[in-house]
């Protein structure tokens, strides 16, 4: 009893740990946030050469309610732990949009093991498309960001079902022309504003009250994008719920087999075409919707929001968290998106350093912060059965 | 004698060569050898049965069925298995997830029920492992503790093992081994031949296509062994009397 007990507070106070690492990243300089994300990655690899990693996982799922539950209250509470300062709230908010995007195409580079380089274009393809529909039709912000994600899966189809007969660098060849495809389009359509983009787009209500309106919540007065930060961050975890849940479904297993080797995935039954079309859409959904939210909360988006770099971005997101693992890729979204935002302070060298600090990470870890892991079903199973060695070491791509 | 699976003056051309030539075969509830040198069409014509090539000419038929034209898949969801020559298992993944892959073709959950309705997602994955634990153990019981364990840290005998338990674990009426023994040495050889005759003590109903190069594996397993040269069919019978055949012998020693 006083053991469970003593595991129970252990998870707590780990996933706390956790949160106010995030915490501290977030609201303090450029300076303490590297030496925190140094610390981390020390603690990750030494932990994992010591088996310790694994425990933690362990301990964390073991508790998922509790953890879940402080995860919550964190996010809760982060308007009036940042005092009601909106531009940490908007790096919040921007961090959890670029993790839902991170989420999608790791069904595409985690799942079947194919680059898509044009994420950026799927994300811009539920914008402009909500944006459109809001501006220009006077539709409800509501329905726009639904459309929004049904184009975004449309234009998943209709890339995917061709370009998914080719694999490996040539489908990334076929996404990349996507990508530049995109942007060229939205530059050169002036009814969608062109270069100019789309300005005064309205953002969502509930009965009279407009997500832009400040909220005095407890006596203290909050900016507006508290509204977006719950909003954004409710969808989050519904959507890496989903994206858990169905890599440890069999679809997720057969998007690994896909992988691993289509052949031998065709020969255990699995449908190629439509397995990994599904990947593709599922992706182009999280971007779709991801980007209608983006548009409605900036008010504004021009193309440089959805251009190749944005993609390359995501693409970074997934690779340097760890592809296949959910809380891997949202770490690295967030971690990335804070980065970035800390690094507006060098202007001119923002890119160069964005680049340093990534090429650094991934030195250390090259398989990501939170590797790829052998997938566990049950937690009765896993005391039954041993399970060293639970990351995937080597690899045989 | 019930024909399972049944082919039909099945031809295929790479370019100018004739790999498989005017091809009739069949299978009842029985092991068969198929045995040639090295080049003779064997593995093609195991490729052209579970839907990886489509044959010039010809048909297959399963069951009284014509499954020449089906992909892959749907051959797998018909009944057909295999394994293949060089092992090809997903290494990265664990053994109990190679053996939840050889279990879709029967599982029903389709994405939106992963996702919506997990609790019977999770209860499909929950049955299916424990009869993949259950065909571990019928193998080699010491897999089940290493089970979670990615298959590229298991030996070379174990992973065919493995291999051939995800062939059978979906209950498939024909499973095509493609040299299960290649790569081992005699004492793993002598096992693997355990191996498979373990598959039909676990249910006669599965029948079995097997290229060996070791003819103490073909003439210890198969009842029947059909001899392949440059893609024709040039002898039939049990393997004492295949193995006195004189074209037989002259392909296998030249001359």
């Amino acid at each position: 009893m006083g053991n469970k007990i003593y595991r129970y507070s252990l998870a707590g106070l780990s996933t706390l740990g956790i949160c106010m690492a995030l915490y501290v990243c977030l609201s303090s300089a450029l300076l303490v946030a590297l030496i925190v994300i140094a610390l981390a990655i020390v603690i990750l690899s030494v932990g994992e050469r010591k088996n310790v990693i694994d425990k933690v996982y362990r301990l964390i799922g073991d508790n998922k309610a509790l953890n879940l539950g402080i995860i919550a209250l964190f996010i809760l509470l982060l308007p009036f732990l940042v005092q009601g300062n909106n531009y940490l709230l908007h790096i919040a908010i921007m961090a959890g949009i670029f993790s839902i995007v991170a989420l999608g195409l790791n069904f595409q580079i985690g799942g079947i093991g194919q680059i898509n380089f044009a994420p950026a274009a799927f994300y811009g393809m539920g914008a402009y498309t909500s944006a459109f529909l809001s501006v220009k039709m006077g539709l409800s912000p509501w329905l726009g960001t639904l459309c929004g994600l049904l184009m975004a899966i449309v234009l998943g189809v209709v890339v995917g079902f061709p370009a998914l007969k080719a694999r490996g660098y040539y489908l990334s060849l076929v996404t990349i022309a996507l990508q530049i495809i995109f942007t060229l389009m939205i530059v050169n359509s002036p009814w969608i504003g062109g270069p100019n983009g789309i300005p005064g787009i309205p953002s969502y209500q509930i009965g009279g009250f407009s997500f832009r309106t400040p909220v005095a919540l407890g006596g203290i007065q909050l900016p507006y994008q508290v509204n977006f930060l719950y909003l954004v961050y409710i969808l989050l975890a519904l959507f890496a719920l989903a994206a858990n849940r169905l890599y440890n479904s069999r679809v997720g297993l057969a998007w690994n087999a896909i992988e691993q080797d289509p052949i031998v995935a065709a020969c255990q039954g699995i449908n190629l075409t439509n397995t990994q079309l599904l990947a593709f859409c599922l992706g182009a959904a999280y971007a779709g919707i991801a980007g209608a939210i983006y548009g409605h909360y900036t008010s504004f988006i021009g193309v440089e929001n959805f251009d190749f770099s944005q993609s390359l971005i995501f693409i970074c997101m997934v690779i340097l968290g760890g592809t296949d693992n959910v809380p891997g890729v949202v770490l690295g979204a967030v971690l990335l998106t804070m980065i970035d935002e800390k690094l507006r302070d060098f202007s001119g060298y923002r890119l160069l350093m964005y680049g340093i600090v990534l090429i650094i990470i991934l030195i250390i870890r090259p398989k990501g912060l939170l590797p790829k892991r052998i997938r566990v079903y049950q937690q009765k199973d896993r005391s039954e059965y041993s399970s060293h060695s639970a990351v995937v070491t080597g690899g045989s791509r | 004698m019930m024909g399972v699976l049944r082919t039909e003056r099945v031809s295929i051309d790479f370019g100018g060569l004739r790999a498989v030539d005017n091809l009739d075969f069949q299978i009842g509830d029985e092991i068969v050898g198929l045995i040639g040198p090295n080049g003779s069409g064997k593995t093609t014509f195991l490729n052209i049965i579970s839907g990886i090539y489509k044959p010039t000419r010809g048909r297959v038929y399963f069951n009284g069925e014509d499954i020449t034209s089906l992909p892959p898949h749907m051959i797998r969801a018909k009944g057909i298995a295999r394994t293949f020559q060089t092992n090809r298992l997903c290494l990265n993944l664990s053994i109990l997830d190679n053996m939840l892959l050889g279990l879709y073709c029967q599982q029903q959950t389709t994405w939106w029920q992963a996702i919506f309705m997990s609790s019977s997602s999770s209860r499909e994955i929950k049955l299916g492992i424990e009869k993949s634990l259950a065909i571990l153990a019928h193998f080699n019981p010491a897999l089940i503790t290493r089970a979670y364990e990615p298959v590229m840290t298991i030996p070379l005998i174990d992973r065919r093992r493995i291999e051939i338990a995800r062939a059978v674990v979906g209950d498939p009426r024909l499973v095509l081994l493609d040299e299960p023994t290649a790569g081992l040495n005699s004492e793993e050889t002598n096992q693997m031949i355990n191996d498979i005759a373990k598959i039909r003590r676990r249910s006669s109903q599965i029948s079995i296509i097997i290229i060996e190069h070791d003819m103490t594996v073909i003439s210890r397993i198969t009842e029947r062994v059909v001899c392949l040269n440059a893609g024709q069919k040039i002898a039939e019978g049990t393997f004492s009397e295949v193995a006195r055949n004189e074209l037989v012998r002259t392909a296998y020693l030249g001359g």
